[in-house]
């Protein structure tokens, strides 16, 4: 009974509270890439991407109702950094949807002027005249949402006298912007101004007026601190280098706990996945560890495999593939057993943001290797005449038709080839390369380029990548099998690929082969991507490990395929020679340049062999 | 392939001292290499050069079919058995004037035969199908142009081709001279001129990542034209501008809203 009251009684106060129109609501996922477009074209970083921004706690004054509903403590503000341009998942300030329309992508151009800000209240007024300026179109657009603004927010004589004198210079400010010079004192934040941009919440902005001296003498100083230094709560970086070595770092006061006892049903409370859904709502600051490189790497752990309701989708019932005992010097039948699995959960997306200039450059590139219907030209046979050939024929006289080459023929593709692209993912691969990348995110950047230039000369490619757990579990995950058309649902995949477990690297290879063996074409491209040598944490480590994938390339290269090692690992030299033969691998020193290099290595390989 | 006369003057306006570097080439027998993207005034540069030169210009848009061939001449059968036609690169060799080949990355491998004996010291044309070794007039020009822009792995100049030119390069006029030019070329009035120009910058930014190339001056100046009839500024933009340049809804979209953040 109580949870029903107290249920009816949220309902009603919330409806009560509730402000913005539903009705009217835009979303940004509808707008994005147009929105995306538009930042960029008025000057934002093209680095920088759209996406949608997390709610932030204001401290602004709420009404009496509002503060009993417990509502309108967060609001979701506009906000860059970096690495990209955060706007509302959804706006529904304003009664119209043209309005909020239009507030969406003045929002975006006002971010494209401003894209460092040192005064909220300054910066944003001055940031709304440039654009103003260079852009008359977009007046009586700002004309309309200023108004529209102004109109939704309290009268001023509703607030309290403290307040009055802050809110009303806000107003004509957004009224009139660059009217107003500074901002009154008052207590609290300033209510949420929909038409501005705010400062990031991981930067204290007091520390970027320290670096800034002109803006420490300015007069109005002492009101923008005390407006800026609100709201850059929410993610604080803590430094934990020195304290411990642990995995896990939390700040125990920033963690909720339950002193008193509640009767509850816990049977109802085990959705897990909810509760920390929740958790993650409930902080408002949520501390983070510098360290990114995990020490995973060089730890040695015997893992289990994952849960089957939990896993990939297994395709089949796998399969089971030899291994080359070099000790007995003997194939051991059936050894392995190898499972293809799928990725079933992926969803589909498209090429990242940040991939997309280069990926168009490769594409446009490959593009021309594309098999052109040109004519060649004194063909023995052919569908047309060649009218140069004959001419050149009528034109001597002593010569005959017999034996001339007199057609123009449609060229034929010179290209006939098929490529796997066999990935290593196993856990070495969560390594870092910066502190932004690991290993795993190289790869995953390389395969989205390769599969965007190949696909755009129609060379039919696979891609594959692996892991294992001992011969027991070899996970053979399939991201594009040669039939399937490269697509979203692809690119899903490959962007959900995962550091896995184990190199078992023999086994793979004998799959890929069997495989590529199935295509039609004349030449057959076996591609490895990898970051170390072949080991598992059975016996298969060493040579043991080394004289197997030896032993797979040499039944692929009996088989007409060729296998090209790609590999990160500066110890390749070792035995890479010995693997792939001399001019069968290549070292990526610099693994940031990975992405780039497999295409342009592609097109040395099929131009070489 | 066409050849310009002295029809009537030609407008240029120099975005550096190109012509001076231009004249001086001519002066000296150097050819010449022209590279820059489209529609920034190369072709428009070269028939200018050619009418401040008064020599013939003989432009040919090289295509990828194009062959020494094409260029040199072939025989044909008239009415009195066959006779040797000149093509516009022999014609300039013979006659005196400015040979341009237009995009001449696109044209054959085999085009590069021909080239070669003509841009270095000896200015000598081999045309193996008559037996004849044309020696080059004084007054032949040889002018190629290019877009790096599409430059890529298999179809770029051949660095031995490429060392034989002086190189210009060509870029996108400063603001300020491309309203100018806007303005001198369809009679727009100075401030939507202006206006235009910077749309057509922040449309430039978009280059590589959602356009393969920005807005053309051409462009621009083609939205200026329609600008003045009885087409609406966005109507007007949006043809001349947002619909040339991309085919993704968008990026189109996006532009619109640009066109009418600037009118």
């Amino acid at each position: 009974m109580e949870e029903f009251i107290g249920e009816v009684w949220h309902k009603y106060i919330s409806a009560k509270v509730a402000t913005g129109f539903p009705e009217a609501a835009l979303e940004l996922t509808h707008y994005q890439s147009q929105l995306s477009t538009y930042f960029h074209c008025l000057g934002g970083d093209p680095g920088k991407v759209v996406e949608a921004a997390e709610a932030r706690v204001l401290h602004n004054h709420r009404p009496l109702l509002q503060r009993i509903a417990g509502s309108h403590r967060r609001a979701t503000l506009c906000w860059q950094d970096q690495r990209s341009l955060r706007l509302p998942p959804v706006i529904d300030y304003l009664p119209e949807k043209t309005l909020n329309e239009t507030l969406y992508f003045w929002l975006a151009a006002l971010a494209a002027k401003l894209p460092k800000m040192s005064h909220w209240f300054q910066d944003n007024q001055l940031a709304t005249l440039a654009i103003l300026k260079t852009h008359p179109g977009l007046k009586s657009c700002y004309e309309k949402l200023a108004k529209a603004v102004v109109a939704q927010r309290p009268l001023i004589e509703h607030l309290p006298q403290k307040l009055q004198s802050r809110e009303l210079a806000i107003q004509q400010a957004i009224l009139n912007p660059g009217s107003v010079k500074s901002l009154p004192l008052a207590s609290g934040e300033p209510l949420f101004v929909p038409l501005w941009l705010y400062p990031a919440p991981l930067f204290d902005v007091t520390n970027i007026q320290a670096q800034d001296d002109e803006e420490q003498a300015s007069p109005s100083n002492n009101s923008k601190t005390e407006t800026l230094d609100t709201p850059r709560k929410t993610a604080q970086r803590f430094d934990d280098e020195k304290q411990t070595d642990g995995l896990l770092v939390f700040k125990l006061e920033a963690l909720f706990s339950w002193a008193e006892q509640v009767d509850m049903d816990r049977s109802q409370q085990e959705d897990l996945d909810q509760d920390l859904q929740g958790a993650a709502d409930d902080l408002d600051v949520i501390t983070l560890s510098r360290k990114r490189k995990a020490g995973s790497a060089k730890v040695k752990f015997d893992m289990d495999l994952p849960a089957p309701f939990t896993d990939d989708l297994y395709l089949g019932p796998g399969i089971k593939l030899p291994e080359w005992n070099y000790k007995k010097r003997v194939m051991l039948k059936d050894f392995c057993f190898l499972q293809p699995m799928l990725n079933h959960e992926a969803v589909p997306e498209k090429l990242p943001n940040n991939l997309k200039k280069e990926a168009n450059g490769l594409k446009r590139q490959f593009n021309l290797l594309r098999p052109l219907s040109a004519l060649q030209r004194r063909q023995p046979f052919g569908d047309e005449i060649d009218l140069d050939a004959w001419l050149d024929i009528k034109t001597q006289p002593n010569a005959t038709l017999d034996g001339e080459n007199l057609y123009l023929a449609k060229k034929q593709s010179e290209r006939d080839m098929s490529t796997l692209v066999l990935a290593d993912l196993s856990m070495s691969t969560d390594s870092g390369v910066t502190t932004q990348q690991r290993v795993v995110d190289v790869i995953r950047d390389s395969l989205l380029l390769f599969s965007e230039a190949l696909s755009a000369c129609d060379d039919p490619f696979a891609l594959y990548g692996f892991s294992s757990i001992k011969n027991k579990q070899i996970r053979f995950q399939l991201l594009k099998n040669f039939s399937e058309i490269y697509s979203d649902a692809t690119r899903g995949r490959i962007l959900a690929i995962e550091p896995g477990f184990y190199t078992r690297m023999g086994a793979a290879i004998r799959q890929s082969v069997s495989v590529l063996k199935l295509q039609k074409s004349r030449q057959k491209l076996l591609l490895i991507i990898s970051d170390g040598k072949p080991n598992d944490i059975d016996h298969y480590e060493g040579r043991y490990g080394i004289e197997d994938t030896r032993q797979a390339i040499l039944e692929a290269k009996r088989q007409g395929i060729q296998p090209f090692c790609i590999t990160i690992d500066s110890q390749a030299n070792d035995y890479l020679p010995f693997l792939f033969g001399d001019q069968g691998f290549a070292l990526v020193r610099d693994i940031e340049q990975l992405p780039k290099l497999l295409p342009k290595l592609y097109l040395n390989l099929t131009q070489s062999i | 392939m066409s050849q310009i006369n002295n029809r009537q003057a030609i407008h240029y306006q120099a975005q550096d001292r190109e012509c001076e570097i231009f004249n001086a080439a001519a002066n000296n027998k150097l050819p010449v290499l022209l590279k820059g993207p489209t529609g920034c005034g190369k072709t428009r540069f070269v028939e200018y050069m050619a009418q401040q030169l008064k020599r013939p210009l003989f432009t040919v848009a090289c295509h990828d079919d194009l062959s020494a061939t094409d260029l040199v001449g072939r025989h044909l059968i008239g009415a009195n058995g066959t006779h040797w036609q000149d093509g516009p690169l022999t014609r300039a060799v013979r006659e005196g004037g400015i040979c341009y080949l237009d995009e001449v990355v696109e044209a054959r491998k085999d085009t590069t035969v021909v080239i070669h004996p003509l841009t270095d010291h000896r200015r000598l044309l081999p045309i193996d199908r008559t037996g004849e070794l044309v020696e080059a007039h004084p007054d032949f020009m040889l002018v190629v142009s290019y877009n790096p822009g599409y430059q890529n792995l298999i179809k770029g100049l051949k660095p031995s081709t490429r060392q034989r030119f002086i190189a210009l390069e060509f870029d996108y006029p400063q603001a300020k001279l491309e309203a100018s030019i806007i303005c001198q070329e369809t009679g727009l009035d100075t401030q939507r001129a202006e206006q235009l120009v910077l749309l057509g910058e922040e449309i430039r930014r978009l280059k590589d990542h959602d356009l393969e190339e920005g807005a053309s001056t051409r462009l621009l100046i083609y939205a200026a034209k329609l600008m003045q009839l009885s087409l609406s500024t966005t109507e007007a933009c949006m043809a001349a501008l947002a619909q040339p340049l991309s085919d993704d809804r968008d990026t189109i979209k996006a532009i619109e809203r640009l066109v009418n953040a600037h009118f």
